[in-house]
């Protein structure tokens, strides 16, 4: 009696069992991928803009993929190191990640935490299907090709994370103040005689209304910033002719060298008139500008108390909000061969801008959303996303084929313009912690050129000389490094089948370590020579 | 403590490469936590992996680096590759990683692995690294034209193409350091290119060093050549215009002397 009413109810269960197993697999959306899911990016980017402009990126993406939802994470640049730090080992770090090569002590970072995109970079980006950029490689479509991510990649040839952004040093004008000071329509400099002759109108206007303004907002982080454009162009001829190699361009172990072997030094007549030009520019700051930190200077500016202020354009976006009156971005001008300050060393047109770009976003390997965080990536990336990201953000996109406004073209840096590298405000930390301790004396009331490299110049061999002492050991400790990555692709080729990838990146290395040595030992030759010797 | 996740159960071979991966990846500690956790049956391979680890796991001493010594030693008394790259890292612990150098001695394990293994790569990399402390480290001889020119005595020995590129750019560099003369400079530049395989930045450096100092020398097709070849492989270079500057005057020079139309 039993059985057959076990055998009846087996049979109903298995054809409910197998209906059931049907509908799963013919009718039901798919089990896991179908699941909504929720994915994080952190960034350090508090500045007004950058959250507005992911705001509209993530509202666009969330519409085309309405199962993932994003959410992005502001935490403030000063603690940004350790929390990324104590995320990444705890398990607990977000599944896209803003870093950059140069944050101090997180070398190691990229290659333990990050995703490599290098295989994904040389195929077009998904989300850029029916855009000029639709059969461009990925790595392609950022406007450097992701030239700086790949020199300062971890492994030779890899690329760890995607870039969102590019800008550059420039002058910011309060509009209005101009139009007052030069009547209408408002003339804004085009060359540094230009900005001479508006800097006297300046201190005019301020005579004639009572209302005090100076020509350039001031605070000791503004100073250095022009110091550093004013330094590196006038002394582009300098660099030219010290480039015993013929790189055209110097590293800071060739102008360290070059220093103990005499061949430069603060008397030299064009660093003097370097920095007199230095002098006269920062003396268009408010008295005292060196004890200022930056938020004062943008205070001073959009009280309308300083006709420019001379800031990052990652600053623009907060000054333009800011402000109660129309903010214009526009080039330094420059002094010319005419000028009779820095004139006879003037090669030409120097370059202005960086043409590297930045904002560095990474995939966390451990994310376990790594896809979805990939795919958000390529649509923060695409023509689409980055223009909706600079449209909402004001922060130049770096990605081809995004139309820019033409007032945010000037935001952008050329090729045009000689460029040699060296600065010449110290060329190492110690010095060049030495050159602003000293800039009292350069730019205060009472100060001079020649008080300025009186007092910098009788230290100036031993503080160079621990600058090269600094240089070689992180060469040192570069070819250290490569012996034991060399030593790994050959024993991988060794013990696997080998790969011609792994056989380059080994060449590469290797090369790269002698050249490295080539670099340490003359270096060596030098200080061994004519280092400073405690006496 | 691993942190990067090193599987429980990986094969014993798998667990070299697994290391050797790390070490790849500038994890050396992560990969020397795995070698002890996942202890590989008794082998060269696993030896000489432990050794390399060893040199670059924190923290580094000397009495540390004297045991992965001891250790490299034992294996370079072998014939096979790990041998002939044990005997090249003694070199290098001498050259680069004791805290004292002792170039003399370095120098001296270069030369003993060149004359066991004359084709070997690695002790071809090591005549690579004898030529730097010839020319730059060693006391003798005193002279730099005599130095330069035991250097360049090592030339026919290296026959690996890009180690051979690697010393003819050593040389370059030295006798520019040297103040030689610029032909010697440019013979050596000339030959690291034609042998090739620079990529990046290294490349682009070479190319602007021919083109710029066969400008100073007044050879200026060739400098031309140059200077073109990096322009059209750069599009973003801060160097660019400046390059543009020197082809206009090249033209110019070339013109003048109806060197070409």
């Amino acid at each position: 009696m039993k059985r057959p009413k076990f055998r009846l109810m087996m049979a109903v269960f298995g054809l409910g069992y197998l209906a059931a197993l049907g509908w799963v697999f013919t009718r039901s959306t798919p089990l896991i991928s179908g699941r909504p899911i929720t994915i994080r990016f952190t960034h350090w980017q508090i500045e007004k803009g950058p959250p507005e402009g992911f705001d509209a990126v993530i509202k666009r993406y969330e519409e085309l993929n309405p199962r993932v939802k994003v959410e992005q994470l502001t935490v403030p640049g000063p603690v940004y190191r350790q929390w990324v730090r104590t995320n990444l080992t705890g398990g607990t770090g977000s599944d896209l990640i803003e870093f950059a090569y140069w944050l101090q002590g997180m070398n190691d970072v990229p290659v333990r935490y990050f995703e490599p995109l290098t295989r994904y970079m040389e195929k077009p980006n998904p989300y850029d299907r029916g855009t000029p950029m639709e059969k461009v490689p990925w790595r392609l479509t950022f406007d450097d090709g992701l030239y700086t991510m790949l020199a300062q990649s971890p492994e030779i040839g890899q690329i760890y994370g995607a870039t969102l952004t590019q800008g550059s040093m420039r002058l910011f004008c309060n509009v209005n103040l101009l139009a007052k000071i030069t009547g209408r329509p408002a003339v804004a400099p085009t060359t540094f005689e230009d900005f001479r002759r508006l800097s006297t109108q300046v201190a005019e206007y301020s005579r004639r209304t009572g209302h005090v303004v100076h020509p350039l907002a001031g605070s000791f982080s503004n100073a250095q910033w022009l110091a550093e454009f004013v330094m590196v162009g006038t002394l582009t001829g300098m660099n030219l002719e010290l480039d015993r190699e013929g790189y055209l361009q110097r590293w800071p172990w060739q102008s360290q060298t070059d220093y103990l072997l005499g061949r430069w030094n603060y008397h030299r007549p064009e660093v003097k008139a370097a920095l007199a030009m230095v002098r006269e520019f920062t003396q268009q700051m408010r008295p005292g500008f060196s004890q200022l930190s930056r938020d004062d200077a943008i205070q001073e500016f959009v009280r309308g108390d300083a006709l420019f202020i001379y800031s990052g354009t990652y600053d623009a976006t907060s000054l333009k909000q800011l402000a109660p009156f129309p903010v214009e971005a526009m080039r330094l001008p420059q002094p010319t061969k005419a000028d009779p300050v820095v004139g006879p060393y003037v090669l030409g047109p120097y370059q202005d801008g960086s043409l590297g770009t930045s904002f560095e976003v990474y995939v966390n390997k451990d994310s376990p959303h790594k896809a979805e965080a990939l795919d958000f990536l390529y649509f923060l990336t695409s023509v689409e996303g980055g223009q909706l990201f600079m449209d909402h953000s004001g922060w130049l996109s770096s990605i081809r084929g995004v139309k820019v406004p033409k007032e945010m073209e000037v935001y952008r840096g050329t090729t045009e313009g000689l460029s040699a590298g060296s600065q010449y405000v110290g060329v190492g930390a110690n010095s060049t912690m030495k050159f602003w301790q000293h800039l009292d004396l350069l730019v205060g009331a009472q100060g001079s050129v020649d008080k300025f490299v009186d007092a910098l110049e009788p230290t100036m061999l031993k503080d160079i000389t621990a600058d090269l002492r600094v240089e070689i050991r992180t060469n040192l400790q570069v070819s250290r490094a490569a012996d034991s990555e060399i030593m790994a692709m050959s024993a991988l080729n060794r013990l696997r089948a080998p790969e011609a990838e792994r056989t380059a990146r080994q060449q590469a290395m290797a090369s790269n370590q002698t050249l490295t040595e080539i670099n340490e030992y003359e270096s060596l030759w030098v200080l061994a020579r004519h280092g400073y010797k405690q006496p | 403590m691993l942190v990067c996740g090193w599987p429980a159960a990986l094969s014993a071979g798998e667990d070299l490469v697994k290391a050797w991966e790390l070490v790849g990846r500038h994890l050396a500690n992560d990969a020397l936590a795995g070698l002890q956790k996942n202890r590989e049956p008794d082998s060269r391979e696993a030896r000489f992996a432990e050794a390399v680890v060893r040199m670059d796991s924190q923290p580094v001493t000397d009495a540390g680096l004297k045991q992965v010594e001891v250790q490299l030693t034992g294996l370079a008394r072998g014939s096979d590759e790990v041998a002939q790259a044990s005997a090249y890292l003694i070199g290098r612990l001498y050259q680069a990683h004791y805290f004292t150098p002792d170039y003399a001695r370095a120098a001296l394990e270069y030369e003993q692995l060149a004359v066991k293994y004359p084709t070997s790569y690695w002790a071809q990399l090591g005549l690579v690294k004898l030529a730097l402390l010839k020319l730059y480290l060693l006391p003798e001889p005193a002279t730099p034209e005599a130095r330069i020119a035991e250097a360049e005595a090592l030339l026919p020995r290296v026959t690996v193409p890009e180690l051979q590129r690697d010393l003819h750019l050593v040389l370059g560099r030295s006798q520019l350091f040297f103040a030689q003369p610029m032909a010697g400079v440019l013979a050596h530049l000339i030959a690291a290119d034609r042998i090739g395989g620079l990529t990046l930045l290294k490349r682009g450096e070479l190319q602007l060093q021919i083109g710029e100092l066969s400008r100073r020398e007044g050879r200026w097709e060739q400098a031309r050549v140059y200077f073109q070849r990096f322009q059209d492989e750069n599009e973003i270079d801060g160097r660019l215009s400046n390059v543009k500057l020197k082809l206009a005057e090249i033209a110019e020079h070339i013109r003048a002397e109806g060197l070409r139309p």
